[in-house]
C-alpha cells in the first residue's frame, strides 16, 4: 500500500453500511478503514491517522458527536475533515456546529458519497 | 207616626241597596212580614213569593253551613251579628249574602221581631277569591323556581365536580372564591388552605409563579378570554407540572362582574407521552432508515458497476426498485417530521438560499428518478431568500412529486418563479386529475386523503400538512388553485432576503 492511496476512516454501528460504504469507496482507490464499535474509534484515528473521517452520528454507547467532539479538541487529529451521517435531516445544523465538515443524509446517494469524499481530500 | 211619615220611610228602604226583611218572631217559624225592593232584585224573588216564609229558604238545599249555628248562637243571646252566608237566587244562582241581623226586642224582654239587612258580596268575594288563588299561584311559583334554582345550582356543582379539570373562581384582588375537587386532588391541598386565600400564596407561595402573576396582571385585563395558555412549574410537593390554563373575566353586569374563572389543565402526563411518542418515532424511523440505507446503496452500486451488462429489463426492474426505495424512505421521513412538527420541534436552520439552485436541484432529482416527466422551470432572475435550504427543498420536492402523481396523463409539469411585491412566489403547476373546490381547503390537514383518489395513489396524507408547517414558519403563505379534471396550482410565498431585516 502507497501512502498515494488516501485513508478513509468509517465508523457506523451498523455493519452492512459499513459494508456498502465499503463497496462504494473502495473501487475509487481508497484505503479504507472499517469500525463498528465507536468507543474504539478515537484510539483507531489517532494510529491511522486518516485522511477523511466517515461518522454516523447516531450510534450507541458513544454517540457520533461526541466522536466529533474529541477529534476537534485533540490538536493532532483535529485538521482532518469529517463527514457526518444522519437518517434525520434537522440534524445538519447542530452537527456542522459540533464541527462536521460535510453532512449526508441517510439514506445516502452513492454519488453524493464519492463527490464529499473527493471534496473533502481537495481541502 | 203618622201615614205620610210611613210612606216616606217605606220610600226610604225601597231606595236603598240594600235588602231590608223584618221578620216577626212571635208568629209560627219567625216568618218574613217585610221585604223591601232591594230584597226582590238581589234574590229574583217578588214580594209575594217571599212574605210568609222563614229566611232560611235563600239557603236552598245548602243547609249545613257553618255560619247559620253563628247566626242562631247570636240570635239566643239577643245580639246583633253579621255573618256571610251563601244564598241562591230564585234561578239556582250562588250569591254572597252579607246579613246583619238585628232583634227587635219590646219592654218585656221579648224578642218581636228580626230585621235583616242584606247585601249582594259576590263580585267582591270573587275578587277575594281570586287574590288568594292568585297569592297561592305565586307562593307555588315560588317555591317551584326555588326548588328549580336549588336544582339548577346542584346540578351546575355536579358538572363542576364532574369535570376532569381543576376550576378556581377568583374575585378581582385574586382570592380564591371557590375551587372543585380535581384542584384539591390535583395540587394536593385543602379546601380550607385554600378558600378566601390570595391565588399565589396558596401553599407557603408555592403558587407564585411568575407566568400566571403576568397572565391575570397583564394579558387577562386587555385579552379576555385567554385560552392555551401553557404555564411550567415545579411545585415542591408535587413536582413538575405543564399547566394549560384556560382565564376569563366576567364581564356583565351584576354580582359576579370582575369575577376571574380559572380552568387548569393538568397536561403533564400528556406532554409526556408526547415525547415518548417523538422518541419512539425518531428511534423507529431511524431504525427503519438503517436497512432502507443499506438497500439503496447495494442498488446504486448494482447500477453503476454492472450497468454496460445490463437488458433493459433488467435494469427496468432496478430503476422500480429505486423509485420504490425512495417512496419508502419518503414514508418514513414523513412520519417523523410529523410529530415533530405537531409539537411544534421542527427547527429551522436559515441562511441566506438561492432559490435558483434549490429549485433545479429538486427538478434534477425529480427527473431523475421519474424520467417520463418534463418539467418546464420558468424563473426570470436569480432570487434569495432567507430559509432553511433544506426545508424548502423538502416542499418542492413533496410538490413536484404530487404533481407528477395526479397527472399520470399528462407528462408536463411547469415551475413558475417571480417576485410579488416583498416576496418570491413559486407555482408548481400540473395537467393531471385537479382538486375539487370542497376537497381545497381540507388537503392541507394531517393525514387528509381525498377519498376518490386514496385507492389510486398511495400515501399518508402529511406532504402537503409538513409543507404548509414549514411555509408557515418561514412566514409566507401555501396555497391551491385547482379545477377538477384539469389540474392544479399549487402556490408558495416566501419573503425576499433583506441582509438588514432578516439575519439578527
Amino acid at each position: 500500500m502507497t501512502r498515494n492511496n488516501p485513508k478513509i476512516f468509517l465508523c457506523d454501528d451498523e455493519q452492512s453500511i459499513l459494508d456498502v460504504l465499503e463497496m462504494i469507496l473502495e473501487p475509487e482507490g481508497y484505503e479504507i478503514i472499517a469500525e463498528s464499535d465507536s468507543t474504539k474509534a478515537i484510539q483507531k484515528i489517532i494510529n491511522e491517522k486518516p485522511d477523511v473521517i466517515m461518522l454516523d452520528l447516531w450510534m450507541p454507547v458513544l454517540s457520533g458527536y461526541s466522536i466529533l467532539e474529541s477529534i476537534r479538541s485533540n490538536p493532532d487529529i483535529g485538521d482532518i475533515p469529517v463527514i457526518v451521517l444522519s437518517a434525520s435531516m434537522h440534524e445538519e445544523g447542530m452537527a456542522r456546529k459540533a464541527g462536521a465538515t460535510k453532512f449526508i443524509q441517510k439514506p445516502f446517494d452513492l454519488n453524493d458519497i464519492i463527490i464529499s469524499v473527493n471534496s473533502c481530500l481537495e481541502i | 207616626m203618622n201615614n205620610e211619615n210611613i210612606n216616606l220611610y217605606k220610600q226610604a228602604l225601597d231606595s236603598s241597596n240594600s235588602g231590608i226583611v223584618i221578620t216577626d218572631n212571635l208568629l209560627e217559624d219567625n216568618p218574613i212580614i217585610y221585604c223591601n225592593k232591594a230584597f226582590e232584585n238581589i234574590t229574583g224573588y217578588t214580594r209575594e213569593e217571599i212574605i210568609g216564609r222563614n229566611c232560611r229558604f235563600l239557603q236552598g238545599e245548602d243547609r249545613n253551613q257553618d255560619e247559620r249555628k253563628e247566626i242562631r248562637t247570636h240570635i239566643d243571646k239577643l245580639q246583633e251579628s253579621r255573618t256571610v252566608i251563601r244564598n241562591y237566587k230564585k234561578n239556582g244562582e250562588l250569591f254572597y249574602n252579607e246579613l246583619f241581623i238585628s232583634p227587635v226586642v219590646d219592654d218585656q224582654g221579648n224578642v218581636t221581631n228580626f230585621i235583616g239587612v242584606q247585601n249582594d258580596i259576590t263580585s267582591e268575594k270573587t275578587i277575594q277569591h281570586e287574590l288568594r288563588q292568585e297569592k297561592a299561584s305565586v307562593e307555588n311559583k315560588i317555591i317551584e323556581r326555588t326548588k328549580n334554582l336549588h336544582e339548577n345550582e346542584m346540578f351546575l356543582s355536579s358538572i363542576i365536580e364532574t369535570v376532569r379539570e381543576s376550576l378556581l373562581v377568583l374575585d378581582n384582588e385574586f382570592h380564591v372564591i371557590s375551587a372543585n375537587n380535581h384542584f384539591f386532588k390535583t395540587f394536593k391541598v385543602s379546601s380550607e388552605d385554600t378558600i378566601g386565600k390570595i391565588l399565589f400564596e396558596l401553599g407557603n407561595h408555592q403558587w407564585d409563579i411568575p407566568q400566571l402573576k403576568s397572565l391575570l396582571h397583564e394579558i387577562l385585563p386587555t385579552n379576555n378570554p385567554i385560552i392555551d395558555f401553557e404555564v411550567e412549574h415545579s411545585f415542591p410537593n408535587i413536582g413538575k407540572k405543564t399547566m394549560v390554563l384556560n382565564a376569563y373575566r366576567i364581564e356583565f353586569e351584576g354580582s359576579y362582574k370582575d369575577r376571574i374563572l380559572l380552568a387548569i389543565e393538568d397536561a403533564t402526563d400528556r406532554k409526556e407521552i408526547e415525547r415518548r411518542k417523538d422518541d419512539f418515532l425518531s428511534i423507529a424511523s431511524h431504525e427503519l432508515k438503517t436497512p432502507l440505507t443499506t438497500i439503496k446503496g447495494l442498488i446504486q452500486i448494482l447500477q453503476r458497476f454492472s450497468r454496460d451488462n445490463m437488458t433493459e429489463k433488467y435494469s427496468n426492474v432496478v430503476d422500480k426498485i429505486v423509485l420504490h426505495v425512495e417512496r419508502l424512505n419518503k414514508l418514513i421521513t414523513d412520519l417523523l417530521d410529523t410529530s415533530k412538527i405537531q409539537t411544534g420541534n421542527i427547527e429551522s436552520h436559515k441562511e441566506p438560499v438561492d432559490l435558483r439552485t434549490a429549485i433545479e436541484y429538486c427538478v434534477e432529482n425529480m427527473t431523475a428518478v421519474d424520467r417520463s416527466k418534463r418539467i418546464d422551470l420558468k424563473i426570470d432572475n436569480d432570487y434569495t431568500v432567507y430559509a432553511d435550504e433544506l426545508q424548502i427543498v423538502q416542499v418542492i420536492n413533496n410538490l413536484l412529486s404530487n404533481a407528477f402523481k395526479y397527472s399520470s396523463k399528462s407528462n408536463m409539469v411547469e415551475i413558475t418563479v417571480s417576485k410579488v411585491s416583498n416576496f418570491i412566489r413559486v407555482s408548481v403547476r400540473d395537467f393531471g386529475i385537479g382538486i375539487s373546490f370542497d376537497e381545497t381547503s381540507k388537503i392541507f390537514d394531517r393525514f387528509y386523503r381525498i377519498s376518490s383518489t386514496q385507492k389510486n395513489y398511495p400515501g399518508m396524507g402529511i406532504g402537503l400538512y409538513i409543507s404548509k408547517k414549514i411555509i408557515d414558519n418561514h412566514h409566507g403563505a401555501l396555497w391551491v388553485e385547482s379545477v377538477l379534471g384539469e389540474g392544479s396550482q399549487f402556490n408558495f410565498t416566501l419573503p425576499i432576503y433583506t441582509k438588514t431585516n432578516d439575519e439578527k
